[in-house]
């Protein structure tokens, strides 16, 4: 195949691939039920941290 | 007396996407099962707005000291909801209403980032850059920042604004520890939870430290004088940080009070002056004059187009913009006024369009009293489940008056006065000082001006400064025939009133009293308790 066709499908193809992905995270919300899971870990963590606690 | 009856205006056009609303919470996770779909065009102009929201937190987190400070304070772990809150905000619309609340949220969402970041940049546990802190003004949370109006180069950091309010807006718990860490500590419970939310993160040491100075208004209540207390306290004794209380009068429609106002904004001043070596500058003043100008007339447009049959930007977005723009911005940042433009822009479309954001409107609806609604989606709920259309809230009905812009003498002498008058009508405190007028007959005004047969009074159980006047609204609704629809709640803490509890009151009135079925039935139960 000629470079000039190859290289306008390639970017087209990444492009569909790219956007095939981030609609499917995006439609079905899984952003935010990872960052719901991650939620708990970071709580945990803060637990953890010595706190100067005073008035 | 009769109730007062407003126009059924029905949607000719069918409502493209998803038509039952109350599906996307199954009661186990924190999080919507999936996203709203809106039909081809609003769903892919949604998608486009969740990469932009994306490519700001992605921003964001590659900075070092970001990261560091993600890791050092609590508060930061509800901004992993980002995505999640402009779900809540923008549920249920489609075309202008969807792109106005996209334009202006998007913006508070990259405006709070900046903020984040400043903070960062200057705290002394994480960025540390002691020059850059030194030019820093730390400004309380419920503080119009119009003192700051003619500094070029100093800023005012507003640390309470991402460290309480806005991790509130993004997850209905993001308070709970710090209330329990303050009761810990003996502060009463039935004080309000936000300003003990704010004494409870001072305790814990969880504020970001930094700052030359630091100036705190006598805000909207005794909570908030209770919690400035102790949080000056901590900055001034074991920070250094030297504390300015820039005190606004009680009555502050009287004409008595404003020389007194006037020579307390000079005195800010010269306290931001001393302590970050920058003189005052006029130009800079007068430039952020006429910002606060042009915002004050934009929100009247949009205020005017909601006093039609076809309003176009209300709900909690609404309020939350132009509390950022009016009081957090007051002028300062040449940004907001292109966003106005493109709002008012898109408003005047929707209106000439008669673009509704529901099958019908049956009532139209002020809200008033403490609101609450950010870290619900009540007032979209409120038009999607009932059809009952919020026509503007109490915190957004604030100064209208235009302040001098041009730089003459006079108009010098004068801008003291402004910022005097801009400090006095500070969203919220505008409406719970000042007196029975303020609060309850500039209602009747309002109700009739944007022709509402409905209040819907929110009424803040810890709050006592509303709640003493319960039957002055009731009475005086009555003679009207306003139906005034009392729901209560207790800011943010959720534990004492939940968001079902909270819906509950609202739907007992519209099935009890104005015996009516809902829009979207799927609405009238949410399974949110557990959700961000």
């Amino acid at each position: 195949m000629k470079k000039a066709v190859k290289i306008p499908l390639t970017v087209l193809g990444i492009g569909a691939a790219a956007f095939a992905v981030t609609f499917t995270v995006y439609f079905f919300n899984l952003d935010m039920k990872l960052t719901s899971m991650i939620e708990p870990i970071l709580l945990n963590h803060y637990d953890k941290i010595p706190r100067n606690q005073r008035i | 007396m009769a109730f007062k009856k407003v126009d059924l205006i029905k949607n000719p056009k069918e409502r493209k996407g998803d038509q039952e609303l109350g599906i996307f919470y199954t009661g186990k996770g924190k999080v919507m099962k999936r996203r709203e779909w809106r039909g081809v065009k609003d769903t892919l102009y949604d998608y486009t707005r969740w990469l932009y929201i994306m490519s700001v937190l992605a921003r964001f987190i590659v900075k070092p000291r970001n990261i560091k400070g993600m890791f050092r304070y609590r508060w930061m772990a509800n901004y992993l909801a980002v995505p999640h809150m402009m779900d809540k905000f923008t549920q249920g619309l489609r075309d202008e209403p969807l792109r106005i609340t996209h334009t202006a949220m998007n913006f508070v969402i990259y405006d709070v980032a900046q903020t984040i970041e400043n903070i960062f940049r200057g705290d002394r546990r994480t960025g540390n850059d002691e020059e850059f802190s030194k030019r820093c003004v730390l400004t309380d949370e419920n503080a119009m920042t119009a003192f700051m109006m003619g500094f070029k180069n100093s800023k005012a950091i507003l640390r309470e604004v991402p460290t309480m309010f806005v991790a509130n807006l993004l997850t209905q718990y993001s308070t709970t520890h710090y209330i329990d860490v303050a009761q810990e500590f003996g502060i009463p419970g039935d004080v309000c939870p936000m300003p003990e939310a704010e004494a409870g993160i001072s305790i814990d040491d969880d504020f970001a430290v930094l700052g030359c100075c630091a100036v705190q208004v006598n805000t909207t209540c005794d909570g908030s004088l209770m919690g400035n207390g102790l949080i000056a306290k901590r900055l001034e004794e074991e920070y250094g940080i030297p504390t300015f209380q820039l005190s606004a009068p009680m009555r502050h429609r009287e004409a008595d009070v404003q020389d007194y106002a006037a020579e307390d904004i000079k005195m800010a001043i010269k306290f931001v002056e001393e302590h970050t070596g920058e003189k005052w500058d006029w130009d800079t003043y007068f430039a952020a004059a006429k910002r606060v100008n042009d915002a004050t007339r934009h929100r009247q447009e949009w205020l005017d187009v909601n006093s039609t049959y076809y309003p176009q930007f209300v709900g909690s977005v609404f309020s939350l913009y132009n509390d950022t723009n009016y009081m957090g911005n007051c002028g300062r940042s040449p940004l907001f006024p292109p966003v106005d433009a493109k709002i008012t822009k898109l408003v005047r479309r929707g209106y000439e369009r008669k673009t509704m954001m529901a099958k019908e409107y049956r009532h139209r609806c002020i809200v008033w009293g403490v609101q609450p609604q950010y870290n619900i989606h009540m007032l979209y709920w409120m038009i999607n489940c009932w059809g009952v259309l919020p026509l503007t809230d109490m915190l957004s009905m604030v100064n209208t008056k235009m302040i001098a812009e041009e730089d003459t003498p006079e108009n010098r002498e004068q801008a003291y006065y402004d910022m005097a008058w801009l400090n006095e009508n500070m969203i919220m405190r505008n409406r719970t000082h000042g007196g029975y007028k303020v609060l309850v007959d500039e209602l009747w005004e309002f109700c009739e001006k944007m022709n509402a047969d409905m209040v819907m009074m929110w009424e803040h159980m810890s709050c006592k400064a509303l709640d003493g006047l319960h039957g002055q609204f009731e009475e005086q609704g009555r003679e009207r025939g306003i139906h005034i629809v009392w729901v209560c709640h207790d800011l943010c803490d959720p534990r004492v009133y939940t968001r079902q509890a909270i819906r509950d009151e609202f739907s007992q009135y519209m099935r009890t009293v104005l015996r009516e079925e809902p829009l979207d039935p799927s609405l009238e139960f949410i399974n949110d308790e557990n959700a961000w």
